[in-house]
């Protein structure tokens, strides 16, 4: 057998340096704050979460699913395999070792496929460093492991060679346990582990609906520190998550605000709450560095501030982010890294006054005018003088209520609204609005940190809600639609809230609704963060916009990939500087489909992309282009009808 | 967007009714009244601005309330019995199915009007006045008289309610009857009526206590009046502002919508109705003084042309609401456009005036450049798409070519606009170059506005002959070349010049200048007020009566006021018959046109305002080779069809149709060439 018996032996070594390295994240980890978990669930489902949830990402770019299979598997197999030889009587016996081989085999197919995502030239979004040096390290092992169980298993024919290739597969083992807690490897443990003990378990329920796990979970207000300032403050299982990333910087290529030139990249992100707990993290980030990056501190530790204070974080960072959730939808290692920007803003809005820009404005406003504009709550009516909107009073119902949003108080939303309730008219649909007892969702305030204000909203919101009847909430803002349909519930508020888009859909396909068509050019459709990602509706205003007859064209990013328009999150607000703006990305996208027309289904993506400046395509919500085709189909009836009557007189 | 727009579209609510907004059209007189009905041509004319957003339309200006204030020289409406109410049931759903509100104006007339027409009773007032604008001398009205016009209001009013209108407003502006009382030019009296403020202010109490009593309580009922008559022994704004006080305190009015100015003679009614010499909304303070002391709301028109400067005046509280009557004649769908993001699109009103001064010669209110306005009936204010695309060549970027090309474009045909010259707009470019009638750039810079973004192909400095218009083989073909002015029949007439030479610097003339006109209009009368500010000593000579003749009621007075501020000589009833230089200097001779005597002058320039004739070559040249000879079919466009030779077995032919539009035709107006080009192109 020769050096091939010390194979198992270097594998038992391994585990060993890997659990020492492991150990000192886990004791890392528990300094983190308590988190509810279901253990035992979280173990069991925790195959199925790799198999489906993972693999469903993963798989997403083929060349990872393809080097992941081999590489992972062949190095979980030859280890299991190798363990087996620690027996004398399987160690002593060709066979095993050529399944042995075959195992390293498989692995270095699955080595030779990392090796070329890095080199002659690594993709753009991956880490260089420790990452560009790990395929040495699992070609060492895997190669070494293959020739050294090789020549085993033809019954060891070269000793010398042997014992050299085993030193190679010795080092690059060894030096992949090493860096179990430190380097790429990490995410293998820590990967799995937070798919065992993910802080959002329900996530991975197929059952439930989207939205349930897209929002964003309440803070006690009464707690003696509100936020999340060092990283002691976050829960252990997000400490945790923290070290699953494997920055494949697949986050970083969907992130808007980093295409903008916005010093946010999520990997970096997410490796520099990483790094902030200490615990020997602290080398050199390796992959892009924030786009225009600002200066920061270096000091880290688990009770030091990430942000401000010498800490490893500028505020912009955290600013910068358009809560669009593109990073969290493309995270193969399941990371939430919305959730950690919320709670570090929540502790520099809430305890540190830290907003930049307008956004400490429009909190101001919403503090005091329950609107982040300031305007009038008796105003938001204003719009649809004459338009016979019915205000319910407390006491009164209707079948459907108008939840109007912030468009209420900006004349390009007016006019979706305007184009809602002549639809609502027409289709008979029995609808009334709040009145001046609407008040802003919060949406705004709770992404901007202040859930404070967002709580005390929400509540009165409810209050509000509950002294009126009616069956369903409708709404022509994704964000209402989001803050009344999944984040309400967590203060008693449970609404059935239907998307415009959806309601429309409905009452077309039923016939309440009769359209003609307004065919001639070719339209885009841009799917709002809070509809697509957050809510998971991506059908309804694609089947909406075919019935009207139009040419529908898809962006290279669409429904899920989709690209935000800037204007979640409050970045409007913030309005972080960088090279150029989303709104500006996005709307190049939209041209190169060609298409003379974008739809939109939400006012903030409406008054984003309709503030690109230049040549480029109008900017229409759905409501306005199915009025358009309700319109074309009347005058086409009463034209018909004008020609019926010219013949009968003729 | 602009600035404040959120003012204007606040909804306003009085007395439990609410306007969609802040923006109105004030009762006015278009002369469109039918046997002293509002018919189908007035409603479709409010009804199109309620299709457009507004809040509330008033209609009716000068309704009159009783049988001896006769509504007939206005074409105007008359309340004075029940068989009005179904044409306002009518009205008032037409209107209000679109959202909007509608409000008419009740008056009696009292002087302000004529006694031989429709019933040919006595002009009646306060006291026996003559007021130099009607030329009517007016008898006393007695106890008796003054109760029964006092009736004639209350039932008026009630004719308003039944009839289906959201209120009301009594004229006490303008010098009617209720001011006639008011002011102590107008009243003489030495009853209960006449004297102290106190009395004066009795008649319209009455007449405001008696509506009330008969349409009720929560009827709007509210009065025009005047904030200050700008007029020597007229009321001041102290009177006026305490007769608003008085009125409000009272609860006789719901709203007060105020103006400045009065209008008992020429001067006084071009200042009240201000045309494109004025600033915009001159007397916007005058409202704002009364809306300072007074609760209720305040409505106010008077050449609000833009919404900005609507806005700015809601939002600044000034008034609560803008009435933007004339911004809507030339274009009744503010609201929407500003509402749809498109205030771009706005066609603005530039203050010519052509609307209001064609009812005081007993013609339609037409608006100088949208021919749609009060034609409702037959023209669109939107134009439709064409079932068939067509490429078409317009030869003329003046105002009927550009409307041609915007039209045609809007009808989704491919266009080619030739103008021979650097610039769009032709010879309103030449007009607008006199003083102040500048704000005329408005007209072309709407229609070149609109071809360019409809997309069409504009060739600038290019002279379209027949092998560059072949080359595009065109449908249909549009010559709107135009016209150039002509130097007339005077003999030795090429030592004139003529007025465009003038407004367009070609010849920049010094020292004495005679100006003789043929046409009557604003030409001559501008081009003197040019000449003489350059410092030339002018004498405006003319064949007519007088100077500026065919000048419109509220142009023509600031016409006289300037060239008498001015020093120019006015010289009626003469003839240019002769020019022939002497030296370097010109002698003209003119024949008076009554006594035939002949008198001569010794100038250093003759310029001459003939008119223009047409620069028709290029039609000619077209004409042989079109399908329909150039022609356009008069039963069709008058019945408001399309053209035969375009629907007919002919339009199968190969080749093109030829048309002209505007003064290559025969030199005429800029709302005749907007109306041959929008008649015959909506259609095309």
């Amino acid at each position: 057998m020769g050096a091939a018996a010390f194979l198992p032996y270097i594998v038992v070594a391994m585990a060993l340096v890997a659990a020492v390295q492991i150990g000192r994240r886990v004791a890392l980890w528990r300094l983190g704050q308590s988190a509810k978990v279901d253990w035992l669930a979280g173990v069991k489902a925790m195959p199925k979460r790799y198999l489906v949830d993972v693999h469903h990402v993963v798989d997403r770019d083929k060349s990872a699913s393809r080097m992941h299979v081999p590489v992972a598997g062949g190095l979980v197999l030859s280890g299991a395999l190798l363990l087996l030889g620690l027996i004398p009587a399987v160690a002593s016996s060709r066979l095993y070792w050529t399944i042995v081989t075959l195992a390293f085999a498989f692995m270095a197919v699955g080595v030779a496929l990392v090796a070329q995502r890095r080199y002659p030239h690594a993709l753009p979004r991956l880490s260089l460093g420790r990452y560009q040096r790990t395929p040495f390290y699992l070609a060492a092992f895997a190669g070494g492991g293959l020739l050294t169980s090789l020549l085993a298993a033809l019954g060891d024919p070269l000793p010398f060679l042997s014992l050299l290739s085993l030193i190679v597969a010795a080092a690059g083992g060894l030096a992949l346990a090493a860096q179990a807690a430190t380097g790429p490897m990490r995410h293998a443990l820590a990967g799995a582990a937070h798919l065992a003990l993910h802080p959002r378990p329900e996530r991975f329920d197929a059952t439930l609906p989207k939205g349930r796990s897209t929002s964003l979970k309440p803070i006690d207000l009464d707690g003696d520190k509100l936020g999340r300032e060092d990283p002691a403050d976050f829960a252990w299982n997000r400490l945790l998550s923290f070290d699953a990333c494997v920055q494949c910087g697949r986050c970083e290529a969907a992130c808007p605000a980093f295409a903008a030139g916005q010093p946010l990249s999520p990997k970096h992100l997410i490796a520099d709450l990483a790094a902030a707990g200490g615990g020997g993290y602290g080398s050199p980030y390796a992959g892009n560095p924030y786009p225009n990056a600002r200066p920061t501190g270096s000091e880290i530790g688990l009770h030091h501030a990430v942000i401000g204070d010498g800490g490893i974080v500028h505020p912009d960072t955290i600013w910068s982010c358009t809560t669009c959730r593109a990073c969290v939808e493309e995270c193969p290692m399941m990371i939430e890294h919305v959730d950690s920007i919320i709670d570090l803003r929540r502790f520099q809005t809430l305890e540190m006054g830290a907003v930049p820009g307008k956004g400490a404005d429009v909190l101001d406003n919403t503090r005091l005018a329950d609107e982040p504009n300031g305007h009038p709550l008796s105003e938001r009516t204003d719009f649809a003088g004459g338009l016979g909107l019915r205000t319910l009073a407390a006491g009164e119902s209707t079948e459907v209520l108008l939840w109007l949003g912030q468009a209420a108080f900006d004349l390009r939303g007016q006019r979706t609204l305007r184009a809602l309730i002549r639809l609502l008219n027409e289709a008979g649909v029995d609808f009334a609005v709040l009145g001046e007892a609407e008040r802003d969702c919060g949406d705004l305030a709770r992404r901007l940190g202040d859930e404070a204000s967002f709580q005390q909203l929400a509540k009165a919101n409810i209050e509000a809600l509950a002294s009126v009847g009616f069956e369903r909430i409708l709404t022509a803002d994704p964000h209402a639609l989001h803050s009344l349909r999944n984040e309400y519930s967590a203060f008693g508020g449970k609404f059935d809230v239907v998307h415009h888009t959806a309601f429309l859909n409905e009452l077309v396909e039923t016939g309440r609704l009769t359209t003609g068509h307004i065919a001639g050019h070719a339209i885009t459709y841009h799917d709002p963060c809070y509809l697509g990602r957050y809510n998971g509706e991506f059908d309804a205003p694609r089947t909406l916009l075919d019935a009207l007859g139009l040419e529908r064209r898809e962006m290279a990013r669409s429904k899920r990939k989709s690209m935000c328009c800037g204007g979640g999150g409050g970045a409007p607000t913030t309005d972080i500087p960088g090279d150029n703006r989303i709104p500006d990305i996005r709307m190049g996208q939209v041209r190169e489909t060609g298409a003379k027309t974008v739809a939109v289904a939400c006012p903030q993506c409406t008054a984003m992309l309709e503030g690109v400046t230049g040549d480029r395509a109008e900017v229409k919500d759905i409501a306005e282009l199915l009025l358009d085709a309700v319109e074309a189909g009347k005058s086409a009836k009463s034209r018909n009808k004008g020609m019926q009557r010219e013949l009968e007189l003729a | 967007m602009i600035a404040n727009a959120e003012a204007l579209l606040k909804p306003l609510t009085i007395k439990g009714m609410t306007i969609r907004n802040r923006v109105m059209s004030t009762s006015h007189a278009p002369s469109f009244g039918k046997d002293g009905k509002p018919q189908e041509r007035y409603q479709l004319y409010h009804e199109e601005k309620a299709k457009g957003g507004i809040g509330l339309t008033m209609f009716g200006g000068s309704s009159s309330v009783s049988l001896d204030s006769p509504a007939a020289p206005w074409n105007q409406i008359s309340v004075a019995d029940d068989s009005v109410i179904p044409f306002f049931q009518q009205f008032s759903d037409r209107v209000h199915q679109h959202g909007a509100k509608l409000m008419i104006q009740l008056t009696h007339m009292g002087r302000r009007t004529k006694w031989d027409t429709e019933n040919w009773f006595p002009v009646k007032s306060a006291s026996v006045t003559r007021e130099p604008a009607s030329r009517s001398v007016s008898k006393e009205l007695e106890q008796e008289e003054i109760d029964r016009i006092v009736r004639d209001f209350a039932q008026a009013a009630r004719r308003a309610r039944e009839g289906g209108l959201d209120g009301c407003e009594i004229s006490a502006a303008h010098g009617h009857l209720v001011d006639q009382f008011w002011s102590q030019l107008s009243n003489h009296r030495t009853d209960k009526y006449g004297g102290s403020l106190e009395n004066r202010m009795r008649f319209g109490i009455e007449v405001l206590t008696a509506m009330r009593e008969s349409a009720g309580d929560d009827y709007i009922i509210g009065m025009r009046m005047s904030g200050d008559e700008l007029l020597k022994g007229g009321l001041t704004a102290e009177d006026l502002i305490a007769i608003a006080s008085e009125y409000a305190s009272r609860g006789l009015v719901d709203f007060l919508n105020v103006v400045g100015g009065q209008a008992r003679d020429h001067i006084a009614h071009a200042v009240s109705l201000p045309n494109m010499s004025f600033p915009v909304a001159p007397y916007l303070p005058i409202a704002s003084a009364v809306k300072r002391e007074v609760d209720i709301p305040i409505f106010h028109a008077q050449r609000v042309t833009d919404l900005a400067t609507g806005a700015r005046a809601v939002a600044e509280g000034h008034v609560d609401m803008i009435a933007m009557t004339r911004a809507h004649i030339a274009d009744p769908h503010l609201i929407k456009k500003l509402t749809e993001g498109r205030a771009d699109d706005i066609r603005q009103c530039v203050g010519y005036g052509y609307c209001i001064d064609r009812i005081y010669i007993g013609k339609d209110a037409l608006c100088i450049q949208n021919a749609a306005t009060g034609r409702e009936a037959t023209m669109p204010h939107v134009i439709e798409k064409a079932d068939v695309k067509k490429r078409a060549v317009v030869v003329g970027g003046g105002v009927g070519g550009l409307e041609a090309a915007r039209v045609l474009a809007e009808r989704g045909h491919e266009v080619t606009l030739f103008e021979k010259t650097d610039k769009l707009g032709g010879q309103v470019l030449t007009a607008a170059k006199a003083t102040w009638r500048e704000a005329l750039t408005g007209i072309p810079r709407w229609l070149v506005g609109q071809v360019q973004k409809l997309g069409v192909d504009i060739r600038l400095n290019t002279e379209a002959d027949d092998a560059a218009i072949f080359a595009l083989s065109p449908d249909i073909v549009i010559v709107a070349t135009g016209g150039l002015p002509h130097l007339g029949e005077a003999m030795g007439s090429e030592h004139a010049i003529s007025t465009w030479d003038v407004l367009e610097g070609k010849v920049e003339p010094s020292g004495t200048v005679l100006l003789y006109d043929e046409m009557g209009d604003h030409n001559a009368a501008s081009t003197a007020e040019h000449l003489a500010k350059k410092g030339c000593l002018v004498e405006l000579a003319t064949h007519d009566r007088m100077i500026g003749e065919e000048i419109g009621g509220t142009n023509q007075p600031v016409h006289l006021r300037e060239l008498y501020n001015l020093g120019v000589i006015q010289t009626p009833n003469m003839e240019l018959i002769e020019i022939y230089p002497e030296g370097n200097r010109k002698i003209a001779a003119l024949r008076n046109v009554m006594t035939h005597q002949e008198e001569e002058r010794v100038v250093d320039y003759v310029v001459v305002d003939y008119g223009t004739h047409p620069v028709d070559q290029l039609h000619f040249a077209l004409k042989e080779k079109s399908k329909n000879a150039g022609f356009v079919d008069n039963d069709a466009i008058v019945a408001g069809k399309p053209q035969p030779y375009e629907t007919n077995g002919s339009g199968q032919r190969d080749g093109f149709t030829l048309y002209r539009v505007g003064d290559v035709l025969a030199g005429r107006n800029i709302h005749a060439a907007i109306y041959d080009a929008l008649r015959l192109c909506k259609d095309l």
